[in-house]
């Protein structure tokens, strides 16, 4: 579902709408939490005030767990989430260069902004030096330009890096915050001369660190599967599907289907373009298994309740789209047994009349349906007709809008 | 307010905007905006023949960008929040033993090598660091522990600026 603008529920023209109304709940906490005041920021490097560490990490593992549980319930799709690039050097170096900044500034370039709406001229002093700061890269950059472009990782992930799963370096993470909650708490009060009253008269955290500790264990017992769909099938469930031939259609439903011309099935085509476009059954779309996941197919697979049958030559490449379709939830999807081979193979044996009398009644039945089908083929009742397909057009995978990040 | 609950808030606005728009927040983005467009009004010829400036001409305007508006809505929301609690007013905040114009000057130097590492770290505290834990990513989370790393290693060296 989410995240809305990238997957177009929103229209992009609101992007900068909320950008603003966001940045008003930003701007509103951090001062609100102190942050427009230096001396509170530096604080967090000499002990006297932890409140930076306090709000920051709170914030991180509060986003962090929200985007793993909203990700884990599918309400989030989290490969359209911008995850910061990883240039190992020029990241370590640009935090060495900031952790001096901060120091000497006392400030960070948000918290600087904050500081100066509210008339600290440090602040503003602060905005006017990373200006020059920014400047002097710009002017610089041709010789910046191999460490900043250099040494390139890819947006990696935290846990890949420490080859943890991702729920474990969670839990780490929020049990580490914890504790650094804890321990600088003593700290601060030892270096301020807090006496034992003003701690008793704190209120206690042991209720929601008690409850995030449990949701984090919780996670790291869940399945570990990585949901991108509320409704995703476990493999397990998709193997006795399978096993049990339920997703089966017979080739004579399908034939029925185009020699009655109802509209009761959607026919899926999942061979290679080339084969699609030199011949396919009479209303069938085109949908090979690299697009089945596409999001323009969403609206057919979510919305439209008929069956939908793919079909291949054989089995193989039916059955390949329909694991895929079937792994991500979608409903009422079926195969059809044996393919078009199967099929062709059936209309096209010769039946004499004198030889069906010889059959039994289900036999005979059968011989003279795929008969009659044949003919009907034959007749040109399914010849490929430009204007009888595709019915429904490929989608355009352009409507997701790739998501600039970066600070 | 609470640091915990405000933290807590803050994680909330940070994830809405992952929800809404696919990104965290940032900062420094907008001031380098800033920077890109007044250097190319300025100084067009230069701005033209940089490969950092350059960027003004290509593509869409630099300040009609998503962390520009951002930015704004920081600025009045920070407004309302100082008005609303009466904390207005001209101040400079500084460490006990030393002058207001020493603590501007550090300031300045602060701010410069802020905005000069905000662009090798590819963003600052809000962009890289804390946008960058919420999704796990290594840069983001190296950067994070740069910045803090640098900071207690270097703070007994500057701890007159403070305390």
């Amino acid at each position: 579902m989410a995240p809305l603008i990238p997957q177009g529920i929103i229209n992009p023209e609101l992007n900068f709408f909320f950008a603003l109304i966001l940045g008003i709940g930003f701007g509103y906490v951090l001062e609100q939490a102190g942050f427009s005041s230096s001396r509170k920021l530096a604080g967090v490097f000499y002990g006297y005030d932890f409140v930076v560490l306090r709000v920051f990490f709170t914030a991180g593992i509060t986003a962090m767990t929200g985007l793993m549980f909203f990700g884990y319930l599918g309400w989030i799709d989290l490969s359209l989430v911008y995850v910061n690039p990883t240039f190992l050097y020029s990241a370590i170096a640009g935090g060495v260069i900031m952790g001096f900044g901060f120091i000497l500034g006392g400030y960070c370039p948000g918290t600087s902004f904050v500081g100066a709406v509210v008339g600290k001229v440090d602040a503003m002093v602060f905005i006017i030096g990373s200006l020059i700061g920014i400047f002097i890269f710009g002017h610089f950059y041709d010789a910046f330009e191999p460490i900043y472009t250099g040494s390139f990782l890819g947006n990696i992930f935290i846990y890949d890096s420490l080859g943890l799963p991702k729920d474990w370096f969670a839990l780490i993470m929020i049990t580490v915050a914890l504790l650094a909650f804890a321990i600088t708490q003593k700290i601060e009060d030892r270096i301020n001369n807090v006496g034992k009253e003003a701690i008793g008269q704190r209120p206690s955290y042991r209720v929601p660190a008690f409850l995030l500790v449990t949701a984090a264990i919780v996670f790291v017992f869940l399945p570990a599967e990585r949901k991108t769909r509320l409704n995703e099938v476990m493999p397990e469930a998709l193997v006795a599907q399978v096993a049990s031939g339920s997703h089966l259609v017979s080739t004579h439903r399908v034939i029925h289907h185009i020699k009655n011309q109802n509209d009761k099935l959607v026919l899926i085509d999942a061979r290679t373009e080339q084969e699609y476009s030199h011949f396919t059954l009479p209303g069938a779309i085109h949908i090979p298994i690299d697009n089945v996941l596409i999001r323009g197919w969403r609206p057919l697979f979510d919305n439209d309740h008929r069956p939908k049958v793919f079909f291949g030559n054989g089995n193989t490449a039916a059955m390949q789209a329909y694991l895929t379709a079937q792994r991500a939830g979608f409903e009422n999807i079926f195969v059809m047994d044996g393919g078009l081979n199967k099929m062709f193979g059936e209309l096209f044996i010769d039946y004499d009349d004198e030889k069906i009398e010889s059959y039994n009644l289900q036999e005979r039945s059968t011989a003279r349906f795929l008969r009659d089908a044949r003919i009907f083929f034959l007749e040109g009742g399914a010849v490929k007709d430009e204007s009888d397909r595709p019915m429904i057009t490929a989608p355009e995978e352009s409507e997701v809008i790739p998501v600039i990040g970066g600070c | 307010m609470n640091p915990y609950l405000a933290g807590f808030l803050l994680g909330l606005v940070l994830l809405s905007a992952f929800f809404l728009t696919g990104r965290g927040l940032g900062a420094s983005g907008a001031a380098k905006n800033v920077v890109i467009t007044a250097v190319a009004n300025a100084a067009p010829e230069y701005a033209e023949q940089s490969t950092f400036f350059g960027e003004f001409f290509t593509g869409s305007h630099p300040m009609m960008s998503w962390l520009v508006f951002l930015l704004m809505g920081v600025i009045i929301g920070a407004f309302y929040s100082g008005a609303m609690a009466n904390r207005l007013g001209f101040k400079i905040e500084r460490g006990p033993k030393i002058s207001a114009g020493t603590r501007l000057g550090f300031a300045l130097a602060g701010g410069l090598l802020f905005g000069l590492g905000a662009q090798f770290g590819r963003g600052c505290t809000s962009g890289a660091a804390l946008s960058g834990m919420a999704v796990m990513s290594t840069g983001g989370i190296l950067t994070m522990m740069a910045i803090f790393g640098t900071g207690y290693i270097i703070a007994y060296f500057f701890r007159k600026l403070w305390i």
